[in-house]
């Protein structure tokens, strides 16, 4: 599970004023349940995964996943963590089974271990026929199926998903969608985040709308509509965005 | 940390690695092929040219003016020379010699000396920038004096004398050197400076590349969430830098000293001896090393910072540069590894391999070589882990709020460092092109220009310019009584300190005499006393401090006063374009720095810099008064026990100064 509180992530900019990227974020996520993240493009969404999964300290602020604190357990979380985006990059000069294995060994799993589970997931996603290629040669879909394989090879109880079908076209993002609710039926936590209304409608138990780093509301999509008295979700959002800024304008404009 | 991790790491980069056609192609091909085309090809064609060139021949006008039995001897014995022709000078021959359809033009003179001897002028003209004429007159030249000495040795037969009078000494050398030694001495030469640079190229091909490169490929962030540690990471990617590195220097070793025994035998020189023993191989290589893993964490420190390659790749460029330079030092003759050059990296291995070559080192310069590289490569590598844990270089992004859109926005974002270098580099460009050029055509003007419009006016129009609060920015205010009492007891003996610390300097790397002529004038420019003391005391401690206390310093606040203080001094040592006085001026930078931050006011460094400047003036004109003439040697320069009260002296004024400025600005 996910337990975020109070975090915050600001970088210092050139000119010595700090950019906020997140502000005081709190959350959670449970095990065998999908929260997603929803927000505009620089929301905050990405920084706050990466602060989740240690490529970032936070400014202020903590967070635990699956119980271990980011700032006292950086490795443990990420022993509990599987990580995937859209556009997360692979080494092209190493084979597909190279690759898995390299990540696999990187987490510290026997080799045994590794061919078992690289096999059941080889069948799962139908990948067998490219195993032996280089990842260079490889269509955006195959390299998206070796991208789960590589974030699932250690069995993490909690995945984080960040814009994962951004860029990808549909079939491949169908892979994903589908590999998504296959965590929460083995029981995962998941993470996604997302700038398209849809696609946390059709996949998350739970929405978390995130905007300028602050989160506005967090709860079902059943409760969201009830509180902003909207049925379609991007009128929910934009209801929330008016209701806590004063920038109606500029958000009519972004979308 | 887990070493296990880090060998994964390095497993997978170097199976890669060695999957890069580029890479495969710069280190292991590319060497292979170089050197024997190019040793042994350019050593064909050399060959071949010189012998098309002999068979050539030239064309040679002679113009006889003497016409007795010596000179037709002489000419006789010319004509015997193969492959050339010679003519009868005429009035045409000038203009075949400028057309280059003769090579040469010979003019027979005679004249009589005082002791009744004929003596035998003989002028060759000839080009020596063409390489047949260059031949044309060798072959003459020995040919010549293949005639002078049957010559005297007939005319001592007519006097009766013994002919063998002119071959009573004979020279014979006896050279004890192996030809081992002989190779390893023209292998020293330029073999470190190749070594070096191939280690270097090895290592650079992949630093690039393995963190700049992920960046580039967007896998770093993949690697980052699994569960391996950044000092894994890091020590990975090193240890795969200094095996390419190493890799790249074994190959091209291989590949030189295969080229150069095929290049000799084919020459037929005697190769039995000259082989590199084993145990030199080694010596090299455990030397070697050492630089391998220096270069490794600078190159990939540079990676570390760059966004992509391509910046990578050019912030490499300088490494690459100076090592070069330093590399060189291999070429100089009768420069030898001593304890103090075993210090300095680079030179030291280029120093050691031309020792280890002729089988000529100390343990110790080896030992000091191998330690002194290892400790800066420990500061590397622990830099770059320390970068690698750095957000703000990992991630680096574009930002424009650095940009000049963005100073007229915000005005105080002009003073960051990034401007800082560049503001310096501009204004070190302008006093080494500008200020030399004015200072040469006339000294006293040119230093007094330098100061006012290259050193104190573009800082003044670039406040005005930013329409900025010049007084507060440069902290031009008054300083407190009490402060400016204690200045001359801190900038004299300072100033005695300086010097010391320069003559010191001085008995280890003596100054070339040239540069004490180039000072000495400086101090003996004009006649006025009061002059000089303008030029070279008040103008640069008013002119100078504004620049470097008032203006450089504000650009390094952003690490903290300290750091201000230390950065500016840098740069302030660097500006006076003089490594023999590198240090002192730093110490007197830091010392300057610290007056202006900690009381807030530069008026006292001001003072205090145009103290220490004035001092060597007035030691210079008044070096004879019974005053100052204890203090001094015959030569001129202090004693060294005067460093002793001078540091009382400095250390309680500046303790009392401290004291008295415990105000708002601190900075140590």
């Amino acid at each position: 599970m996910i337990n975020v509180k109070h975090l915050s992530k600001e970088f210092p900019k050139k000119d010595g004023t700090k950019l906020y990227a997140v502000n005081d974020v709190s959350f959670e996520a449970g095990d065998g349940e999908i929260v997603c993240l929803l927000g505009v493009n620089g929301a905050g969404k990405t920084t706050t995964m990466r602060v989740l999964s240690t490529v970032f300290k936070p400014s202020g602020g903590t967070a635990e996943i699956q119980g271990w604190n980011i700032l006292t357990h950086p490795d443990k979380v990420r022993e509990n963590l599987g990580f995937l985006s859209g556009d997360t990059g692979l080494y092209n000069r190493l084979r597909v089974h190279e690759f898995i294995r390299y990540f696999g060994r990187l987490y510290g799993i026997d080799d045994a271990t590794i061919t078992k589970r690289m096999d059941e997931m080889v069948n799962l996603l139908d990948m067998s026929d490219f195993m032996d290629k280089k990842i260079e040669f490889l269509s955006t879909g195959m390299k998206q199926k070796v991208s789960i394989v590589r974030s699932i090879i250690h069995d993490p109880p909690v995945m984080i998903f960040d814009e994962p079908t951004a860029g990808l076209d549909i079939l491949t993002a169908r892979n994903i969608v589908a590999f998504i609710r296959s965590c929460k039926e083995r029981g995962k936590c998941v993470l996604f985040s997302t700038h398209i209304m849809r696609e946390a409608e059709r996949l998350a138990d739970r929405i978390v709308m995130i905007h300028r780093g602050k989160v506005l509301a967090d709860g079902t999509l059943e409760a969201l509509r009830e509180a902003s008295g909207q049925q379609d979700l991007d009128d929910i959002f934009i209801d929330f965005v008016n209701r806590n800024t004063d920038e109606q304008e500029v958000l009519a404009h972004e979308f | 940390m887990s070493f296990n991790k880090a060998l994964i790491v390095y497993r997978k980069e170097l199976l890669e690695v060695l999957r890069d056609k580029r890479t495969l192609f710069t280190t292991l091909l590319l060497p292979l092929l170089l050197y024997p085309l190019l040793i042994v090809g350019f050593n064909a064609i050399m060959a071949r040219q010189t012998g098309i060139l002999e068979e050539k021949g030239g064309t040679v006008a002679i113009a006889d003016s003497i016409q007795n039995e010596v000179s037709r001897r002489i000419v006789e014995e010319f004509v015997k020379i193969e492959n050339f022709t010679f003519l009868p000078y005429a009035e045409t021959s000038q203009s075949l010699y400028e057309s280059k359809d003769i090579q040469s033009i010979v003019t027979l003179r005679d004249s009589l000396a005082v002791d009744g001897l004929t003596h035998y002028l003989i002028g060759i003209q000839y080009d020596a920038s063409n390489e047949r004429g260059r031949l044309t007159y060798d072959k003459l030249k020995e040919n010549l004096r293949n005639s002078e000495t049957v010559i005297v040795k007939n005319q001592l037969q007519l006097a009766g004398v013994n002919p063998n009078l002119t071959e009573i000494m004979s020279i014979k050398g006896i050279d004890t050197s192996t030809s081992q030694k002989k190779m390893g001495m023209i292998l020293g030469m330029f073999l470190p400076y190749i070594m070096i640079i191939m280690l270097l190229t090895g290592a650079s091909t992949v630093a690039a590349d393995l963190v700049a490169g992920e960046k580039e490929r967007r896998t770093l962030e993949t690697l980052m969430v699994s569960s391996v540690g950044r000092k894994e990471i890091v020590l990975g990617k090193y240890l795969t830098i200094i095996t390419l590195g190493m890799l790249n220097l074994i190959v091209n070793l291989f590949s030189i000293s295969f080229s150069l025994r095929y290049m000799l035998s084919q020459q037929g020189l005697e190769i039995s001896g000259a082989h590199m023993p084993i145990k030199a191989i080694f010596i090299l290589l455990a030397a070697m090393l050492p630089l391998a893993t220096l270069f490794a964490a600078l190159l990939l420190s540079i990676s570390t910072f760059s966004r992509n390659m391509k910046e990578a790749r050019t912030y490499e460029q300088p490494i690459m540069m100076v090592s070069m330079m330093l590399a060189m030092i291999s070429f100089l003759p009768a420069v030898e590894l001593n304890n103090l050059m075993a210090l300095i990296p680079i030179v030291n291995i280029a120093l050691l391999f031309k020792a280890v070559m002729i089988n000529d080192y100390h343990l110790s310069h080896l030992l000091i070589t191998i330690g002194s590289t290892l400790v800066l490569d420990f500061f590397a590598i622990w830099g770059t882990i320390k970068l690698f844990n750095t957000e703000s270089v990992l991630f680096r992004s574009d930002d424009d709020s650095g940009s000049i859109k963005a100073v007229k926005m915000n005005k105080q974002s002009f003073f960051n460092p990034y401007y800082g270098i560049v503001y310096f580099t501009i204004a070190l460009i302008a006093l080494y092109y500008i200020g030399s050029y004015i200072q040469l055509k006339d000294l006293k003007t040119g230093l007094m220009q330098t100061q006012l419009f290259i050193i104190l006016l573009p800082p003044l129009l670039i406040l005005r310019l930013l329409k900025m609060n010049q007084n507060q920015i440069l902290r031009l205010k008054l300083p407190k009584w009490k402060e400016v009492v204690l200045i001359p007891f801190i900038a004299f003996p300072a100033a005695i300190l300086v010097s010391l610390l320069a003559q010191l300097i001085n008995e280890v790397f003596p100054f070339p005499d040239h540069y004490l002529e180039q000072l000495a004038k400086l101090f003996t420019m004009d006649t006025s006393l009061w002059m000089n003391l303008l030029l070279i005391s008040v103008l640069p401690g008013i002119c100078e401090e504004i620049l470097f206390r008032g203006f450089m310093i504000r650009f390094f606040e952003k690490y903290g006063k300290v750091w201000a203080v230390v950065i500016s001094a840098i740069l302030f040592a660097a500006f006076h374009l003089d490594p023999f006085r590198f240090l002192p001026v730093l110490f007197l930078g830091l010392l300057l720095g610290y007056l202006t931050m900690r009381s807030g006011s530069i008026v006292n460094s001001m003072i205090s810099h145009a103290l220490n400047n004035g001092m060597a003036l007035l030691i210079t004109a008044y070096a004879g008064s019974s005053f100052i003439k204890p203090l001094l040697r015959s030569d001129d320069v202090f004693h060294y026990w005067v460093a002793l009260p001078a540091l009382l002296i400095f250390a309680g004024a500046l303790w009392l100064f401290h004291r008295i400025t415990g105000g708002k600005e601190c900075a140590e």
